[in-house]
C-alpha cells in the first residue's frame, strides 16, 4: 500500500529578509529660498517605524523647513525625499493631500480654525478621511480627554489659553492615528509639567508604530528623555544617535 | 450611513459654517446678484411685454384674396376652406360684396359718397390670416406663391412692407435683449466672482488648515461653490420680489404713459416659469461666479 508522502513542516524564513522601508528618508536634500543661500545643505537622514527623534538648532537653524519638506508644504532644490514611500520631489499636486492624511502636524502657531469648536478642530482631521460622524465623534472626545481638554470641547478656541490652544493642535495632529507625526515646537507655549503630558502622549504615539520628529529649543527634554537628537547648524545636520548633547 | 452620504453631509455642514462665517461678504454678495438680476428684469419685462405687442400687431397681419366677380356665394364658400387647408394659414374669413361695402361705408364715415354709386363696385374677398411662424416677409411670400393661381382668386394682396418693419422691430428687440443680457450678465458674474473671491481670501486661513490637514480639493472647493449657488439664489429671490413691487407700485401710476407703447393691452409681470427662470439664473450666476474665483486660487 503506498503512503503519501509525508509533508514537511516549511522552513522558517530567515529573520529581516525585507527590512521594512523607513517612513522618513532624505538623501543630499537641499533647500535653497535664494540664489547663494542655503536654508538646508545636503542633508541625509532616516527615520524608521515607531522611533522618536528631537530635531534641534538655534532659530533660523532649518528646522521648520526641514518639517515643511516633509509634509510637502515645500520641495527640496536638491536632493531626494521619501516619505511613506512617495517622493516629495516628484508628488504630483493632487497626491499632496493623501500624503498629508497620513502624516500629523503641530504647528508652531497652531492654525486652528477661529470659527470652529475644539472638537470640530480636532475632527477635521477625521473628517478629510470621510470618517463616520458617530465614529469621530467617539475618537475626538478620547483624544481629547488625553490631553484633558474634554470638558472644554465646545468652546471655540480663542476662549483658549496658548497652552490649551496648542493642546487642540496636538490633538488634532495625533487623531488621525498618522504613520509620521511632525511637531514644530509643540511644547513652546507650554508649562514644564505640561510639556512632559504631551510629549509622553508622542512617546506614546510612538510606541504604536508612528515616526515622530519633534522640534524643540527645550534642552531639558533632551536630556530627559535621552532619544536621538538631529542637530541643525546653519543648514547642516549633525546626527546623534542619543541624547545628551548640551547646550549649543 | 453610507461614506458617500456622509461626505456630502460634512460638505454641507462645512457649506453652512462657509455661509455663517461669510458674514458682509456674503451679504453683499446677495445684493449685488440682486442688483444685477433686477436690471436684467426689468429689461426683460420690457421685452416681454414689447414682444406680447408685436404678436398683438402679428395676429391682425392678413392677406387679402379678391375673388373674382360672379362666383357664387357657395363656391366662394368652398375656396375659403380650400384655402385654410394651405400649410401657413391660421385662419380664413370670406368677406362678401355686400359687407365689403358696409364696411366701406363705415369706414367713408357716412353714406353721403357712396348714394351716387350704381351697384357695388367693391370685390367679394378672403381675409387671411397667418400663423404666427409664416408672419415674416419671407414667410408671407411663400404662403403667397401658395395661393397664387388658385381658380377664383383674381389678385392678393398684403402688407409687405408693414410685415418687413414689424420682423426688423422684433429682432432688434430680441438681439439688443440678449446683447444686454449678455453685457449685464458677464458684468454680474465678474462682481460675484470678485466678491465671491474676497470672501474666499478673508476665510484663506481656513483654506490652509483644510490643505494642511490633506483635505482634497472637492473638499476645499465644494463649500465655496454650494455658498455661490445658495447666495445666488438668493439674489435672485430678492431681485423677483423687488421686481413684482416695483411692477405693482410703478406700473399704475405709469399706465397712462404706458399706453404709448402696449396700446390697450394690460402691462403683465413674469409667470411663475420665468420667475423659476430668474432665480435659476441667479443661482447660476452664483454658481458661475464662485468657479471663477476659485480657478485662479491655489486651494
Amino acid at each position: 500500500m503506498a503512503l503519501k508522502p509525508k509533508l514537511e513542516a516549511p522552513a522558517p524564513l530567515p529573520p529581516d529578509v525585507k527590512r521594512p522601508e523607513a517612513p522618513v528618508r532624505m538623501y543630499g536634500v537641499s533647500k535653497s529660498y535664494m540664489p547663494g543661500s542655503w536654508a538646508l545643505r545636503n542633508v541625509s537622514l532616516e527615520i524608521g517605524r515607531g522611533e522618536f527623534v528631537f530635531l534641534t538648532g538655534a532659530s533660523g537653524a532649518g528646522k521648520t523647513t526641514l518639517l515643511k519638506l516633509l509634509f510637502a508644504a515645500e520641495q527640496p532644490t536638491e536632493g531626494q525625499i521619501l516619505v511613506l514611500g512617495r517622493n516629495i520631489a516628484r508628488l504630483k499636486g493632487r497626491a499632496v493631500p493623501a500624503l498629508r492624511r497620513q502624516v500629523g502636524v503641530v504647528f508652531q502657531d497652531f492654525k486652528l480654525l477661529n470659527r470652529r469648536s475644539v472638537e470640530e478642530n480636532v475632527g477635521v482631521s477625521l473628517d478629510v478621511l470621510g470618517s463616520p460622524r458617530r465614529r469621530t465623534r467617539s475618537r475626538v472626545f478620547n483624544m481629547l480627554r488625553q490631553v484633558g481638554l474634554h470638558e472644554r470641547r465646545a468652546a471655540p478656541p480663542r476662549a483658549l489659553s496658548g497652552g490649551e490652544q496648542q493642546r487642540v493642535a496636538i490633538a488634532r495632529a495625533l487623531v488621525g492615528e498618522p504613520e509620521v507625526l511632525l511637531a514644530d515646537e509643540p511644547t513652546g507655549n507650554l508649562d514644564p509639567e505640561l510639556s512632559v503630558e504631551i510629549i509622553e502622549l508622542m512617546l506614546a504615539a510612538a510606541d504604536r508604530g508612528t515616526a515622530v520628529i519633534v522640534a524643540t529649543h527645550d534642552h531639558s527634554l533632551l536630556e530627559r528623555y535621552g532619544k536621538r537628537v538631529l542637530r541643525l547648524e546653519g543648514g547642516n545636520l549633525i546626527d546623534t544617535r542619543a541624547g545628551g548633547l548640551g547646550a549649543p | 450611513m453610507n461614506r458617500r452620504l456622509e461626505m456630502a453631509a460634512l460638505l454641507a455642514e462645512s457649506s453652512w459654517h462657509g455661509l455663517r462665517a461669510a458674514g458682509l461678504a456674503g451679504g453683499i454678495a446677495v445684493a449685488t446678484i440682486a442688483t444685477a438680476l433686477f436690471m436684467l428684469g426689468a429689461f426683460a419685462l420690457v421685452v416681454v411685454n414689447m414682444e406680447g405687442l408685436l404678436d398683438d400687431f402679428g395676429r391682425e397681419l392678413q392677406i387679402t384674396a379678391y375673388l373674382e366677380e360672379g362666383l357664387t356665394e357657395a363656391e366662394a364658400e368652398a375656396l375659403a376652406q380650400g384655402v385654410g387647408t394651405v400649410e401657413g394659414v391660421e385662419a380664413v374669413a370670406y368677406v362678401s360684396k355686400a359687407e365689403a361695402l358696409e364696411r366701406f361705408r363705415e369706414m367713408a364715415g357716412g353714406a353721403a359718397l357712396l348714394d351716387g354709386l350704381e351697384g357695388n363696385p367693391l370685390p367679394a374677398s378672403l381675409s387671411i390670416s397667418l400663423r404666427p411662424e409664416r408672419r415674416t416677409p419671407e414667410g408671407l411670400v411663400i404662403l403667397q406663391a401658395s395661393l397664387d393661381g388658385l381658380p377664383g382668386i383674381e389678385e392678393l394682396a398684403h402688407g409687405q412692407e408693414w410685415v418687413e418693419g414689424y420682423a426688423r422691430l422684433a429682432a432688434l428687440l430680441r438681439v439688443a435683449g440678449y446683447a444686454l443680457g449678455v453685457v449685464l450678465s458677464l458684468a454680474a458674474l465678474l462682481i460675484v466672482a470678485n466678491t465671491i473671491r474676497l470672501g474666499l481670501f478673508a476665510r484663506s486661513d481656513e483654506v490652509e488648515i483644510f490643505e494642511l490637514v490633506g483635505a482634497s480639493r472637492l473638499f476645499v472647493r465644494t463649500p465655496f461653490l454650494v455658498e455661490g449657488f445658495i447666495q445666488g439664489a438668493l439674489g435672485g429671490a430678492i431681485a423677483a420680489l423687488l421686481l413684482a413691487l416695483a411692477f405693482g407700485l410703478l406700473v399704475p401710476e405709469l399706465r397712462y404713459g404706458l399706453s404709448f407703447f402696449l396700446g390697450n393691452a394690460a402691462p403683465r409681470f413674469f409667470d411663475f416659469g420665468e420667475l423659476v427662470r430668474l432665480v435659476g439664473g441667479g443661482a447660476g450666476l452664483g454658481l458661475g461666479g464662485a468657479g471663477l474665483a476659485l480657478l485662479g486660487s491655489r486651494g
